[in-house]
């Protein structure tokens, strides 16, 4: 659905890449994780890939549509949910949604069957304008749904929205991706990168570091963890310590032994901890 | 279809935001000021300076006749100071050009002659009469009005002798030579330019109605020009145009649909303008049309420009001084007797000339539809530039 060779982009028009020699391929049916700190080149590559930004180097095919040459119609496959809610002030929830149906060429989806399915019914008649930051947040994923998209960027799709609706969002992808859409998705939240995607490609300063299921790269990166909290002369201590590491194995035995323990929990490297041990850079 | 729903939505959020009203407040402004605040035939402000090279006997003679037709009244006597000046008075029939220099300064008080209306006793014209030659071409030069010297032979005929500024209209120039040459050849051929405009239309505008062509294209075309452009920048604020980026949907339906309330919102303003004012006089077809065309092309050259800019602050600036620079033919229109010639490049010299030719209804409409097309033309070609260029910055 996604296929990407040799991108480069500058926005100064020099040698300075904001993303530099990229490449991957992203499947039919796949959620893809694009994650990297800000500044790494997300924006960028996303930005190249749904057309806002010119296609300088490189050569990237989506949804079929080659992006050396300009073809307006390979947005009727595709959907895209911005992090900036972006929607018009002035009109209501339903008027902005009826309006961006009219702009496809393909069958649109119902507004409100829309907007009941990220929570706003109740607020259709309501301007955009005087929804909170969450709500228009939902009612720009809404919109990206209105095509039917074969192909969904999605960035950074749950930032600031309450425990509850992030779920739901999340639900939604998940349903989307079982009717076989393929989903880009864009975040620095590695716990939701790690529950919807099934690979992910780190970006760090405009190169991807590498690109793998989250399974593998626990597998391949993840060490098992011991978590300790231990009474030492009157005050509580914590240590992390490694099972597989022989130097650690002796200190749990050494902790066990001579001190009261409070807590003890076996624990596996998140995702966000390998992106760290990878490339050495935290995620901020 | 696109375009259409792209226009509904523009003219939704117009209608629910603030410009569309100021458009509107504007236009009743200008037309309450147009109705209560000019009068529709003012007192005159004019002014001539004259010296009558013949003896005071003669001069009393011809003042007193025309004072008694009631064409003319004395009024008081007016003080000028002449100051110290250096300039050329240049032949027009030979060319010989005679530098002036004046170093005194001095005061003198000439006779004050008004001509008034016999009918209605208004002022129309005030009249400096000087006790000589150069004390009248100094005053001309220092006050920036025609001048002329009036003789009167030993036959008892008069001959004219006029001093102007330089920059007056030909239009003005054969028109002096058409009441006082005696050629009766070069009176001919200067009676056929005049027909151009004055004998035909056989109509004039009242001062009232003289103003309308200024606030239509200044208030109306030139609307577009400006507020087109805040429109994009509201919408790159809002985000929305990213939006709209990523649809099937061209720049273009995009810039049109902008344009298009532009179009809605002038021809609204226009008409309340206009039509109190003007009535069933004045030909509106046409007036919409040449409305239409202009609106167009300045909103394509406010767009051209806005794309050279992120923000509305840095675009304002260089939109305010278009705007003022585009003005400047108004100081042309308004003054009859000043039209350099490097006025009518400026793209605001025929439009308020076209709008005033719609107005007067003027049988010959070449003018106005030959500037159409080629604002038209113009619009197009900007439109076509302008979406180049947002092709690749419109959502940066």
């Amino acid at each position: 659905m996604i296929r990407v060779q040799n991108l480069y982009h500058s926005y100064t028009n020099d040698d300075h890449y904001a993303v530099k020699d990229i490449s991957f391929e992203v499947e039919k049916g796949e959620i893809f994780g694009f994650l990297g700190p800000s500044g790494a080149g997300k924006s960028t590559t996303q930005g190249v890939l749904t057309g806002l930004l010119p296609l300088q180097k490189g050569k990237v095919v989506v949804a079929g549509y080659d992006l050396h040459k300009v073809d307006n119609r390979r947005f009727n496959k595709i959907g895209v949910s911005f992090e900036q809610s972006n929607v018009y002030g002035k009109l209501t929830a339903r008027e902005n949604l009826q309006f961006y149906a009219k702009l496809f060429d393909v069958p649109t989806r119902d507004p409100d069957d829309l907007l009941k399915m990220v929570g706003l019914t109740g607020k259709e008649n309501e301007r955009a304008g005087t929804f909170s930051k969450g709500m228009k947040h939902r009612l720009t994923f809404a919109r990206s749904m209105i095509n039917n998209p074969e192909l969904w960027f999605l960035d950074e799709p749950t930032t600031g929205l309450d425990p509850a609706i992030a779920a739901s969002i999340k639900d939604i992808i998940k349903a989307q991706t079982s009717k076989g859409v393929t989903s880009f998705l864009t975040t620095h939240n590695m716990y939701i990168a790690e529950e919807l995607c099934d690979r992910v490609a780190f970006i760090i300063d405009g190169e991807i570091k590498l690109i793998d299921t989250p399974k593998n790269l626990k597998l391949q990166y993840g060490k098992k963890l011991v978590e300790i909290e231990y009474i030492k002369a009157g005050e509580a201590v914590k240590e992390t310590l490694k099972t597989v590491d022989d130097a650690d194995r002796k200190r749990i035995g050494e902790i066990v032994k001579n001190h009261e323990i409070t807590t003890m929990h076996t624990k596996e490297a998140t995702l966000e901890e390998i992106f760290i041990q990878v490339t050495g850079r935290g995620l901020v | 279809m696109k375009w259409w729903s792209s226009y509904l939505k523009e003219m939704k959020i117009a209608g629910r935001g603030f410009y569309f009203y100021i458009e509107i407040f504007i236009a009743v402004v200008m037309v309450v000021i147009l109705l209560f605040f000019v009068k529709e035939h003012p007192q005159s402000a004019e002014k001539q300076f004259m010296y009558y090279d013949m003896t005071p006997f003669m001069f009393n003679i011809m003042t007193n006749k025309a004072i008694d037709d009631g064409h003319l009244r004395m009024g008081a006597e007016k003080t000028f100071t002449l100051r110290p000046a250096e300039f050329k008075v240049i032949n027009e029939q030979t060319g010989s050009s005679e530098p002036m220099t004046v170093e005194d300064k001095k005061q003198i008080t000439v006779k004050t002659l008004e001509t008034i209306d016999p009918e209605t006793g208004e002022l129309l014209k005030t009249v400096y009469v000087t006790d000589n030659k150069e004390d009248m071409i100094r005053l001309a030069h220092q006050e920036r009005q025609m001048s002329a010297v009036v003789r009167m032979n030993e036959k008892g005929q008069f001959s004219y002798e006029y001093f102007l500024q330089g920059y007056e209209t030909q239009r003005l120039v054969n028109l002096l030579v058409v009441i006082h040459d005696e050629k009766s050849a070069i009176l001919q051929t200067q009676m056929d330019r005049q027909q151009i405009r004055e004998l035909e239309s056989g109509s004039t505008l009242n001062n009232r109605e003289n103003i309308l062509p200024l606030f239509i294209t200044f208030a109306g075309s030139l609307m577009g020009f400006f507020i087109v452009m805040a429109y994009i920048f509201l919408d790159k604020d809002e985000g929305v145009i990213k939006a709209f980026a990523v649809t099937p949907s061209s720049v273009s339906t995009y810039l049109l649909s902008k344009t298009g309330v532009i179009l809605t919102t002038v021809l609204i303003s226009t008409s309340i303008i206009t039509i109190p004012v003007m009535g069933t006089k004045a030909n509106y077809p046409l007036l919409y049309l040449f409305l239409l065309v202009t609106t167009f092309a300045f909103s394509q050259l406010g767009l051209l420009i806005a794309t050279f800019y992120d923000a509305f602050e840095k675009a304002f600036g260089m939109l305010y001084l278009v705007m003022i620079v585009l003005m400047v033919p108004a100081f042309s229109y308004l003054i009859p007797g000043f039209d350099p010639v490097f006025l009518r490049v400026f793209p605001t010299y025929p439009v308020l000339m076209g709008f005033k030719d719609i107005l007067l209804n003027v049988k010959n409409t070449g003018y106005v539809w030959v500037t159409s097309l080629v604002f038209l033309l113009a619009g197009v070609i900007l439109l076509w530039l302008t979406q180049k260029r947002l092709s690749k910055t419109l959502t940066v």
